[in-house]
């Protein structure tokens, strides 16, 4: 530590100057914050100011700053200083924008701006130097698997080879091209979007096999998946039972779908004759070559009927819920084969609304051009066997009627594969660690279809999104899993055709790429993108009460034979949910610990009792609720100057410990502000903000030992957009207080 | 800025070229996503925060690329920078629009509202920096602003540069912009003041818009509460745009929920359409809808609109083709679900690139320059953002084969 | 004619759309409609439609063929052309109603006595009996098509527009004595003759 310097730089511009005793603040830095070097400028983000804290840093072995000036959201790059340990104390929008205007207001404006002074520089006073990452040596693997060799798990592999990395290919059937290589066409991905186009399959499993980047293992399935980006351990087995084992450094798992069963659809034929879905239409088209459509009896089909949505699209809880996307383009196709080789085929695709956006509707039109009839109509009864029959509601001319056909195409789903559902396995886990001894059989029934076999803490797979898909939740980040290093691609992340699918494999394959680099550099991955900061723990404080392992939404954290955590830092994001849950404290980062946070509340100057003027810890999620105080400010949108604001990375990183440091230092309410949380949760650390939400429902018990109000902490859900709404949320909230009178914890801090 | 930030994240060094004044595009121009009805902003937020952080991107606005020359690895790219007048000394403390009086249309509110000719476009703008508007730099007023600025951040004198770039290869995320309207005619999108697009009715809905987030009509500032969405205007069609949009649907369903959300049971949305193309997982947003007793559907395209006279209403005329039943139905706003064009319809594109018949970007016939996002089909967000990943990875194999071929 | 109405149906069978595409005017479109329902509600007349253009094209799939044939809904087109500038997809709406009304009336299960097939009837042998259009038996013919009582009323109720057309030199009162032809009346009755042939043969109804 004695080479530690610390300096305090404030900024005067922007009219902080005008309105604040900048002098004032100052002394408060140098007095109270303890900083070495304590300087003023009227205009700290120019050039000419970047370059007076270059030069102390330069010259005068400056290693910690406190920057205080406008948010840490502005002029960022001019206050970057990648060697030191950096702060922002945010004197604009956080102060000279947020209160309002007017001499009245001067004492608690200038209260407000000394207390962040005093906060910024307690921060950077628990910061420690960044180091760069010194655990990132073991994690310099840069293969990439891929599972599955279907067209999206050809596409990543190529993808990759073709960017200069290494792939290893793992399918379980003894050939590349999975459901692709089924069927007779696809459906066209470039203009003219007028005719069905050979699949291309067989060009591309020779391309992969050719490439000396890739490693193909054929009838092979990964028994376990160990370690991390940048150091994964696969164990392979082969079905004739041989074994083998691939390091990698970043996985993408392509493992496709399967259709949905129409057995399940008595209704509409399924399992009777002539009653096939899109695969058996493939097959029966593949087989005929080009020449007229054959069924399985031999004859001829004459008139076909395409039932969309078969088991889709169904709200009554029996069927798939969804619609999976390509089956109207796939119909369209299908319809096509009939028409190309005999325009005399009667075709009728009976849909409710036909769905193929973009230039899917060209390939609609090209399908009417042949002839093809579109009947917008609801099926309810299908028979098969030598002459089908279906019945349905026409939805135009509104009558009940049926139609005949030699055969009867179901278009159904797509199921995804997409391995063990951890909701359930979590679950079956927990009783089969009990010692249940049905759960410990049901757990390894529950493992044969795991498609990864992740020896993690929190499960064999990845987690699922809505209807069995491994998707991620983020509109914005399609790839964000929440397994670091692990993207999903393909109809297992979404029910999807093949165009996308390749589009999808492609992302997926740049995404594990990435990956692999993060993981060399000891980089974070997203939302945090190249954080260098990692998560560090005093194993000797533990209690081993498993909370972070458990609570950690990326599946990070492990437990050795002695049920300590391990952190496994290249799958770590960075929330610091850990930190939040940990009730002994002992998870920190080298920039945010429960140091940096405790020591900044720990820094406000409580008024006395008698002062009348109360202080209120706001804690707010860096990415929505501060933004949206930020911009409150930006908009003068004026808000009280009683509320001392910190920024957390996520409110699942809010440790207890800082809720009750504020009260006992005589803080009058406490406000957590964090995302939406439920079943359209938009925290971007998947459920940080659920975490904050049940640990402050628990905090009651703590209150009433101290003697104080519920009402004294509150959680909010504040969304980027919310600029007015948090500035009143804090105005009603002072109101409230008020109402309640201040702390009785009040000078016993 | 999706492909931008994947591949300077895979350490490449990336050029990002934005033709407005901020990064964000069309989403920064939307209230909500659907289906999470979650704010585009959230995200736009991580990527703001990941490009200031990014060493490997230079982002450049206001900058416009004029040529592109040579081939895939070694293009000779030429760009148009147009003058900004406000240099990056500025803090955007706001000086500058206070001493301003004139107003210009405000381009983020589509024109619905006014801003000073001094401003910043937007709460979220990055850079965070205003722009001086062209119509005042050689005035009185453009020197009020520039004698108001403490920071020597307005240069008045400020010209349009043309700047070369040696690149290998380029991603074209050029977006698309919403059908001109005025090309419907008998939807009178330019007659009557109560019939608006589906991008202003973001603008209506948001807190950030011209009305502070409350669903008033434009013709007199009413409270609209029955609210008409007319699906395909100008998408799926001949005369207009041949392509289907892709997000209008659930566009129109997720405005339903605006309406539901300002005006609760005392609302009433009504979508006419031809198919419902709520795609996929999107499936269970609309059965959400359909449940909604202030949401019904009627299977038509409009066929025209009138006004009435006396209370300033559109009058929606067609026939519901469910059974044939003819309707004149009356409501306070009608909202045109306009399709998507590709912004760079009508632009002059470098010869090698591949358009479709609907002016979107396949690529170029070497491969070195791709499609992304809606410049590539009509996308949504999310597909917009997976394409664009994909793009990515594609300019990244042509700047490795280009090197290797180079080096070998 | 019920012949021709029978060899169709023997030729066709159950396959309406295929009939309408070979021997209905621009009937090859009609597999384009999407059901959108534009042309239904941009008809000025659409109320008086039993069947909605879109609906016919729709039944036409569904092989309504009587329905349609003797509908007397597409006798109820005024050529506006609303529908066919405002159809997505471009079909010719229009051309095809009058496709079909014609195809009816040939096939003789036109509806008897509608009036606007009376009036193309009248019409009709009106042009090719000189050539050209005899404003005045024209109207004469119309007005007395009810019968001697009805026709009298119309022309009364008319009097002062033919008055006013007389006035303006629009209508020849001398016209009533036959009026005068085109030039080559012979040549222009070889001409639709031959025009007849080469639509038959087109259609499918040559012997």
């Amino acid at each position: 530590m004695a080479d530690n310097k610390f300096a305090a730089y404030i900024c005067s511009g922007c009219g902080i100057g005008d309105t604040m005793d900048v002098a004032g603040l100052e002394k408060i830095a140098t007095r109270e914050g303890k900083m070495t070097v304590v300087k003023n400028h009227p205009f700290l983000c120019n050039a000419e100011g970047v370059q007076m804290i270059r030069d102390d840093i330069a010259n005068e072995g400056v290693t910690h700053l406190c920057i205080a000036a406008c948010s840490r959201r502005a002029k960022a790059e001019a206050f970057a200083f990648p060697t030191a340990a950096v702060s922002r104390a945010n004197l604009r929008e956080g102060v000279l924008w947020a209160v309002a205007e007017g001499a009245d207001h001067d004492e608690i404006r200038q209260e407000m701006a000394e207390d962040y002074v005093r906060m910024g520089c307690a921060e950077v006073k628990k910061m420690k130097l960044p180091e760069g990452n010194p655990n990132k040596g073991d994690a310099q693997n840069k293969r990439i698997l891929v599972v599955g060799g279907g067209m999206s798990g050809m596409t990543a592999a190529l993808a990759a080879a073709d960017a200069g990395y290494e792939a290893v290919l793992v399918e379980k059937t003894g050939a590349l091209g999975g459901f692709a290589s089924k069927l007779w066409k696809r459906v066209p991905f470039s203009s003219p979007y007028a005719e069905p186009q050979a699949t291309g399959v067989e060009e591309m499993v020779a391309k992969v096999t050719g490439n000396p980047k890739i490693k193909v293992h054929l009838n092979t399935t990964v028994t376990e998946t160990a370690g991390s980006p940048g150091r994964f351990k696969i164990n392979l087995a082969q079905e004739s039972g041989s074994v083998s084992e691939e390091s990698v450094g970043a996985i993408v798992q392509a493992s496709g779908f399967t259709p949905y069963d129409m057995a399940k659809l008595p209704e509409l034929g399924g399992g009777q004759a002539n009653v096939v879905d899109q695969a058996g239409l493939e097959a029966l088209a593949k087989s005929a070559n080009g020449s007229a459509i054959k069924r399985a009896d031999g004859k001829e089909v004459k008139s076909v009927v395409f039932v969309q949505c078969a088991g889709q699209r169904d709200d009554s809880g029996t069927h798939l819920p969804y619609c999976s996307g390509h089956c109207c383009a796939t119909s369209i196709k299908q319809a096509m084969y009939f028409k190309d080789a005999n325009p005399d085929v009667d075709t009728v695709v009976m849909y409710t609304d036909l769905r193929v956006p973009g230039m899917g509707e060209d390939f609609y039109r090209s399908a009417q051009q042949k002839g093809v009839i579109f009947t917008k109509g609801k099926a309810s009864k299908v028979s098969g066997g030598d002459a089908c029959k279906v019945e349905f509601k026409d939805l135009i001319l509104d009558e009940e009627t049926s139609t005949d056909a030699d055969l009867v195409v179901l278009a159904t789903g797509q199921v995804a594969n997409a391995g063990v559902n951890l909701d359930d396995w979590t679950e079956v886990n927990t009783k089969a660690e009990g010692g249940d001894e049905a759960a410990k059989t049901q757990r390894t029934e529950m493992k044969t279809i795991s498609v990864l076999n992740l020896n993690y803490r929190q499960g064999p797979d990845m987690p699922q999104f809505k209807y069995g898909f491994a998707d991620s939740h983020f509109i914005c980040f399609p790839y964000e899993t929440r397994r670091t290093g692990i993207y999903a691609a393909g109809p297992t992340r979404r029910p999807m055709d093949m165009l996308q699918a390749t589009e999808d494999a492609t992302g997926a394959a740049l995404k594990a790429i990435q990956a692999v680099e993060n993981a060399s550099q000891g980089r974070a991955a997203h939302p945090r993108a190249w954080d260098l900061s990692f998560p560090s723990a005093r194993l000797e404080g533990c209690t081993q009460c498993k909370r972070c392992t458990v609570e950690c939404p990326f599946g990070a954290i492990d437990e050795d034979e002695k049920r300590f955590p391990v952190f496994n830092e290249q799958r770590c994001r960075r929330c610091g949910t850990c930190m939040g849950a940990c009730p002994v404290r002992v998870i920190s980062f080298e920039n945010y610990s429960c140091d940096t946070v405790g020591s900044q509340i720990k820094a406000v100057n409580v008024p006395d009792e008698d002062e009348e003027k109360p202080r209120i810890l706001i804690l707010a999620c860096e990415n929505d609720a501060y933004p949206a105080l930020d911009m409150a400010g930006v908009q003068r949108l004026s808000y009280s100057a009683y509320v001392r604001a910190i920024p957390v990375r996520c409110l699942g990183s809010v440790n207890t410990i800082w809720i009750t440091d504020a009260l006992n230092a005589g803080y009058d309410g406490v406000m957590m502000m964090g995302c939406k949380k439920g079943d359209d949760y938009q925290c971007h650390f998947v459920k940080g903000s659920e975490m904050a939400y049940y640990r402050m429902s628990k905090i009651g018990d703590t209150l009433k030992q101290l003697g104080l109000e519920p009402e004294r902490v509150q959680t909010q859900e504040v969304a980027i957009t919310d600029n007015a709404r948090v500035a009143k949320l804090i105005n009603d909230y002072v109101e409230q207080l008020n109402e309640m009178g201040p702390s009785p914890m009040k000078g016993f801090g | 800025m999706t492909a931008a930030l994947e591949a300077a994240e895979c350490g490449k060094q990336v050029i990002l070229v934005e033709k407005t004044p901020t990064l964000g595009g069309r989403t920064a121009q939307l209230y909500r996503y659907f289906p999470k009805m979650c704010h585009p902003t959230c995200g736009m937020e991580i990527n703001l925060k990941r490009i200031k952080g990014n060493p490997n991107v230079r982002v450049m606005t206001m900058t416009e690329v004029t040529e592109v020359t040579g081939s895939r690895g070694n293009y000779a790219v030429t760009l148009k920078v147009a003058p900004r007048h406000v240099n990056e000394n500025c803090t955007a403390c706001g000086d500058c629009g206070k001493a301003v009086a004139s107003e210009i249309a405000d381009d983020y509110n589509y024109g619905l509202g006014k801003v000073k000719a001094a401003y910043l476009p937007h709460p979220m703008a990055y850079p965070q920096r205003y722009v001086i508007d062209p119509s005042i730099a050689g005035t009185a007023e453009g020197e009020a602003a520039k004698a108001a600025c403490k920071y020597d951040a307005i240069d008045l004198g400020m010209k349009e540069e043309s700047v070369q770039l040696t690149v290998g290869a380029v991603v074209w995320a050029t977006g698309w912009r919403p059908y001109d309207a005025n090309k419907i005619q008998p939807y009178g999108y330019d007659r009557y003041a109560n019939v608006i697009t589906s991008v202003e009715f973001e603008r209506l809905a948001d807190p950030h818009g011209p009305t502070g987030g409350k669903i008033l009509r434009p013709g007199d500032g009413k409270e609209a509460k029955n609210i008409a969405f007319i699906q395909c205007a100008g998408s799926r069609d001949e005369n207009h745009l041949r392509h289907c949009s892709r997000i209008c649907c659930m566009a129109s369903l997720k405005q339903t929920q605006y309406v539901r959300e300002a005006w609760g049971d005392e609302g009433k949305s009504t979508v006419y359409y031809i198919d419902i193309r709520a795609i996929d997982r999107f499936e269970d947003f609309y059965q959400m809808v359909q449940k909604d007793a202030t949401v019904s559907f009627v299977k038509s395209k409009v066929a025209r609109i009138a006004e009435n006279a006396a209370n300033g209403n559109p009058v929606l005329h067609g026939v519901d083709t469910e059974g044939y039943h003819r309707y004149a139905t009356e409501h306070d706003l009608v909202v045109l679900a306009v399709g998507m064009e590709p912004e760079v319809t009508g632009v002059k594109l470098p010869d090698d690139i591949i358009l479709d018949s609907s002016n979107f970007i396949e690529g170029s016939k070497d491969g070195g320059m791709i499609g992304a996002g809606a410049a590539s089909s009509p996308l949504d967000v999310n597909r917009a953002v997976q394409s664009a990943t994909a793009a990515s990875l594609k300019a990244i194999q042509v700047i490795h084969k280009t090197a290797s071929t180079e080096a070998a | 004619m019920t012949n021709a109405n029978q060899q169709a149906v023997a030729r066709y069978k159950n396959n309406f759309l295929k009939e309408v595409e070979e021997r209905v005017e621009e009937g090859d479109m009609v597999k384009m409609c999407m059901q959108c329902g534009v042309c239904a509600g941009s008809c000025p007349l659409g109320s008086a439609w039993e069947h909605s253009p879109q609906k016919i094209f729709m039944m036409i799939r569904a092989g309504k063929r009587d329905e349609v044939l003797q509908s007397d809904s597409m006798w109820m087109c005024t050529s506006c052309y609303n529908c066919i500038v405002r159809c997505p997809r471009q079909l010719p709406i229009t051309h095809i109603m009058h496709g079909l009304a014609n195809y009816a009336h040939r096939l003789g299960i036109a509806p008897k006595g509608q009036p606007t097939r009376e009036f193309a009837k009248t019409f009709w042998n009106n042009l090719i009996k000189r050539g050209r259009t005899n404003e005045l038996t024209l109207t004469l013919a119309h007005y007395f098509a009810n019968g001697i009582g009805p026709g009298i009323k119309t022309a009364l109720n008319m009097q002062k527009i033919g008055l006013g057309m007389v006035m303006a030199g629009r209508l020849n009162p001398m016209e009533i004595f036959g009026g005068h032809s085109v030039k080559d009346l012979k040549g222009f009755h070889a001409v639709l003759a031959k025009a007849k042939e080469i639509e038959d043969r087109k259609k499918g109804f040559a012997a």
